[in-house]
């Protein structure tokens, strides 16, 4: 039928239907990041309205900028923990609701309740809380630890900042594992009973692998969301005490607007985007390997 | 009696051709965010006095600089029509800004406007703001202690003051750690006695960019940090400095909880809330050495701080009108002088106000005396967009003792020798 | 989920040990949520002096102060706009685009698919300088309809994504017989395909109604009137400029955070399902 609709009939089908999208899409994600691209080979300084070739001295300038390191480095120090973290908490709170515990769906609800609220108020939220009432707290019980803000200091910052991600992403990870964990055949687990394995062989050699799509999918968002993470950056730290949480989009941001040297800003930005591409489909690539077919 | 008239007439000409407009919107983007709610006050007076304008105030975050607010606004396409900004920064704009110099206003200004003056002898923008910084001290507290202000033009004597403050069982001094107030007000005053005027900084800057210039070799740079050694030891604050927040600290000095506090005089809205004498502040400068006689001893950085430029390029001809009136309003008018000088407790930068505060202001009557004594240093406004943040993080590491001195030299030199 | 082969009072113990300790991190996750309401109901000096205790006296002046400093309503009224009409826009544009894309496959539209997945993966940082120069230099932003519009751009590729795996099931016989029985084109997308695809919609539907409401960086750089702010963009900066009064900022927050709360409340069961269905594809 469809091959002998005619031409102009077919523009018109593909204009109405893919057309509209297709131009928004174009006009908002590829033109500006080819042109990004385009911008990094010139000295556009963010206020004049013309700019000269200059060949790779953005990428020179930001890629030899030692904050630009110190900031990447943070961050994947940053993203590793969170990763691991986080999918760890998830994993281990999926496993308990899925082990036949009263009111399961009520906690499923609750520990999801911070993936709710955005960034932005999530970490206004710490920032009262590790600012104003951990001190508070810590001096009256004489814990050292507390006593002072962890926001003053660039260790227990980053720490806050690890803490605040794993208390809002593993509620979702959480419910994505649950999903996984529930869709493990119950008589493959109750063969491996009467086998007599134990829960830990259980979990190890069961579960564990038959849930690897929901891992390999857990990991991606998570990798995804440490790395470009701002919002939260912002509010909790937004970048301190003195610069020393600033994370990489941050430092992109800072270095474009701040410094106004968007030449390199916009590179450090198309660098980044190849980190974050290559780790995450890395990571799906090797996760899919290892994937077990049901 | 006839400039009055003149000016009379000109207001009522300048509303009637408003009038036949529609209305007209026009915005001010605000730096100074300690004064937003009392512009926003001076807006809507403004407003229903102009037939035909509304004005509407923009804020920008406290953690953001002005010239990153602004920038970002060019970048956009939504340039307020004024845009209150910094002396080092109106430069960076002044393709996008107005010529001012025909305007009334200019010869009865009290600014040399040297800081933002194009090389054909453009004026880019109108100056808002007389302001001056340095110790604030509370003056029961000293009274209290024995301390006599007006004594204190060493290092050493500055030391002998906290003492007593403290043995009079009151913490001497609390130190605001904001990234801004360090690096930009406190180094500032290095800076300034470095640079003495405009076109000192000028060169001093490009010293220390093509790294002629070491601050570690610098008397005013040893002496001021000296003396914030000093500062650090008596900080009510110093278990945790990075911890106080802004509003704290006029809070403790208001209420005598500290006899001392380095801030501007824009700072006292926020102090006479907590003070139970409205009359009992004043400014000490911070001494640099041992010398008492050195001239830097005696005198506080005074300039003009805030200047506001008017937008040309996404401005519409009669939003660019408006903002002119706007700024002719502040000047000439009665409720625009009792805004600059009432409402929003400013030192205005014309010789024809003569409005004296209905409250008190103590700190500008200090630095008032300061300038009828011609004890002033030069204002700096540093001409580098992020040395507030990336010097003033190294302050604030120096503040909390996580480097010491030595490094603290090196990152603001490193800092110079890395930036355009 | 798996039997219990031992007996009853063992398991019984375990259950109620278990329980016990997931109302205890319950509680802990909760912990800041409680603070933050708990305070915001102080005085701001209580709120520094004692953020733990509970309030000496219920304190609603600073719901109040923030609700009118911050423009709740009108901040609100803009996350509406600007959530709904994204979503519906993305929703629909995306349906049909994946539709063509489907039951179209030339060479052409096997490019246009791969390189909107592709797409997934740029990080909003690599775009945001040039898009910001690109719409900035012929004056199109300060505009809540840019937003929106931009938003259809950013949400496409995963929306199609989703709903092409889900039309490539859909068989392509049902349509023809649409087709031969007289209905044309677009009867045939509105009245047959789309309501089949209601659960992949409710997924789009959920995950990018949470991804707008609460996105903060995007509208920062583009919204630039107070006037058409939206929630996060009034939280952020009542937080920056009112740094004066602990118990008000705090009361912002949770006026913030109600309403996503309410809409949570209600439709939970959804959105998780949401969530998994999103992230299995």
């Amino acid at each position: 039928m469809v091959r002998h609709r005619k031409l102009g009939e077919r523009i018109g089908t593909f204009f109405m239907f893919a057309g509209p999208t297709t131009l928004i899409f174009t006009v908002v994600m590829v033109l500006p990041f080819l042109y990004g691209i385009f911008l990094t080979f010139t000295d556009w300084d963010g206020q004049a309205n013309s700019f000269a070739f200059v060949g790779f001295q953005n990428y020179r300038i930001a890629l030899f900028d030692p904050v630009f390191w110190t900031s990447l480095w943070l961050t994947l120090r940053y993203a590793i923990v969170g990763v691991f973290l986080t999918n760890a908490v998830a994993f281990f709170l999926a496993y308990i609701l899925t082990s036949g515990v009263k009111a399961s769906g009520f906690f499923r609800a609750g520990f999801f309740t911070p993936n709710l609220i955005g960034g932005i108020v999530l970490g206004f939220v710490w920032q009262f809380i590790f600012s104003r009432v951990f001190p508070q707290i810590g001096r009256a019980m004489g814990w050292t630890l507390f006593s002072t803000s962890w926001l003053s200091d660039p260790n227990k910052a980053f720490w806050a900042l690890v803490i605040v991600t794993v208390w809002q992403y593993s509620g979702y990870m959480m419910v994505i594992y649950i999903a996984g964990l529930v869709s493990v055949p119950g008589e493959l687990l109750e063969a491996a009973s009467i086998e007599g394995a134990g829960s830990w062989a259980k979990l190890r050699r069961i579960i564990l692998p038959l849930i690897r799509p929901s891992v390999i999918v857990c990991f991606f968002l998570t990798i995804q969301r440490c790395f470009m993470v701002y919002d939260l950056n912002l509010s909790l730290t937004n970048g301190g005490p003195y610069r020393s949480t600033t994370l990489i989009s941050m430092n992109v941001y800072q270095t474009a607007f701040l410094s106004r040297q968007y030449g390199p800003g916009q590179a450090e930005a198309i660098f980044l985007f190849f980190v974050v591409a290559g780790v995450s489909l890395a990571q799906v690539y090797f996760g899919k390997r290892k994937e077990v077919e049901m | 009696m006839t400039r009055k008239r003149v000016v009379a007439m000109l207001l009522i000409l300048s509303l009637f051709s408003f009038s036949a407009f529609a209305d007209v919107h026009i915005t001010l983007l605000n730096t100074k965010a300690e004064i937003q709610a009392q512009l926003e006050d001076v807006a809507k007076v403004f407003s229903a006095e102009s037939a035909g304008i509304t004005l509407e105030i923009q804020p920008v975050q406290a953690s953001e600089s002005p010239f990153q607010a602004l920038s970002t606004l060019y970048a956009s396409g939504n340039a307020p029509s004024l845009a209150m900004m910094d002396p080092a920064d109106i430069p960076l704009f002044a393709e996008k800004f107005l010529d001012l110099r025909n305007e009334k206003w200019v010869k009865d200004s009290t600014d040399d406007f040297e800081a933002v003056k194009t090389k054909s002898g453009a004026i880019m923008a109108f100056p808002l703001t007389v302001e001056g910084y340095g110790l604030i001290y509370n003056k029961a507290v000293l009274a209290k202690a024995g301390v006599d202000p007006t004594k204190i033009h060493t290092t050493a004597a500055l030391e002998e003051a906290f003492q007593k403050i403290q043995a009079s069982g009151v913490d001497a001094l609390i130190i605001a750690p904001m990234d801004w107030s360090l690096a930009a007000h406190f180094l500032g005053v290095a800076y300034s006695v470095t640079a003495r005027n405009q076109a000192g900084l000028e060169s001093f800057i490009a010293d220390l960019k093509a790294g002629r210039a070491d601050v570690s070799k610098n008397k005013a740079f040893v002496g001021l940090l000296d003396t914030f050694d000093v500062m650090k030891k008596y900080n009510a604050g110093k278990s945790d400095p990075l911890a106080i927040t802004l509003d704290e600290c006029p809070a403790l000095l208001g209420r005598g909880k500290v006899g001392f506090y380095f801030m501007g005089d824009w700072a006292w809205p926020a102090l006479s809330s907590f003070a139970s004498d409205q009359n009992g502040f004043g400014f000490i400068p911070v001494p640099l050495s041992n010398n008492a006689s050195d001239f830097d001893n005696s005198g506080i950085p005074v300039g003009v701080t805030k200047y506001i430029g008017i937008d040309k390029m996404q401005n519409t001809p009669e939003q660019q009108a408006a903002a002119r009136a706007f700024l002719d309003w502040l000047v000439y008018s009665k409720s625009g002088q009792n805004a600059l000088v009432n409402t929003c407790s400013i030192i205005p930068a014309f010789r024809n106000i003569m409005l004296s505060p209905t409250t008190p202001h103590p700190l500008s009557e200090s630095i008032r005396a300061y300038v009828a004594q011609k004890n002033t240093l030069f204002w700096v406004s540093i001409p580098a967009p992020d040395h507030w943040s990336k010097v003033g993080a190294s302050m604030q590491k120096y503040l909390a003792g996580k480097i010491d001195r030595r490094r603290l030299y090196a990152e603001i030199n490193d800092f110079w020798k890395s930036t355009k | 989920m798996s039997t219990r082969k031992v007996g009853f009072a063992p398991a019984r113990v375990a259950s109620a040990i278990k329980t016990l300790f997931l109302l205890v991190l319950f509680i802990l996750y909760m912990f800041p949520f409680f603070m933050v309401v708990l305070n915001s109901l102080k005085r701001d000096t209580e709120v520094i002096s004692s953020p733990i205790a509970p309030p000496s006296s219920i304190y609603w002046e600073n719901y109040r102060m923030a609700f009118e400093k911050m423009k709740f309503m009108r901040a609100f009224g803009n996350s509406l706009i600007i959530t709904t009409a994204s979503v519906a826009a993305i929703v629909l544009l995306s349906s049909m685009c994946a539709h063509y894309l489907v039951r179209n496959k030339t060479k052409l539209s096997t490019f246009l698919y791969l390189t909107m997945v592709a797409a997934m993966i740029i990080p909003f940082q690599a775009i945001m300088i040039p898009l910001l120069k690109i719409y900035g230099s012929i004056g199109m932003l300060n505009n809540r309809w840019v937003l929106v519009f931009m938003y259809i751009g950013f949400g496409a590729p995963f929306a199609i994504f989703l709903f092409h795996g889900f039309i490539k099931v859909i068989p392509r016989e049902l349509e023809e017989a649409a087709i031969i029985d007289g209905c044309g084109r677009y009867a045939v997308f509105f009245k047959i395909i789309l309501p089949l695809l209601q659960p992949v919609i409710m997924t789009v539907v959920i995950l990018d109604v949470l991804w707008i409401w609460n996105d903060f960086l995007l509208p920062s750089l583009v919204l630039l009137n107070q006037a058409s702010r939206t929630l996060p963009l009034s939280t952020y900066y009542f937080y920056g400029t009112y740094t004066v009064n602990y118990g008000c900022l705090l009361a912002s927050l949770v006026m913030t955070m109600v309403p996503v709360i309410i809409m949570y409340m209600f439709s939970q069961r959804f959105i998780l399902k949401g969530i998994i269905a999103g992230a299995i594809k």
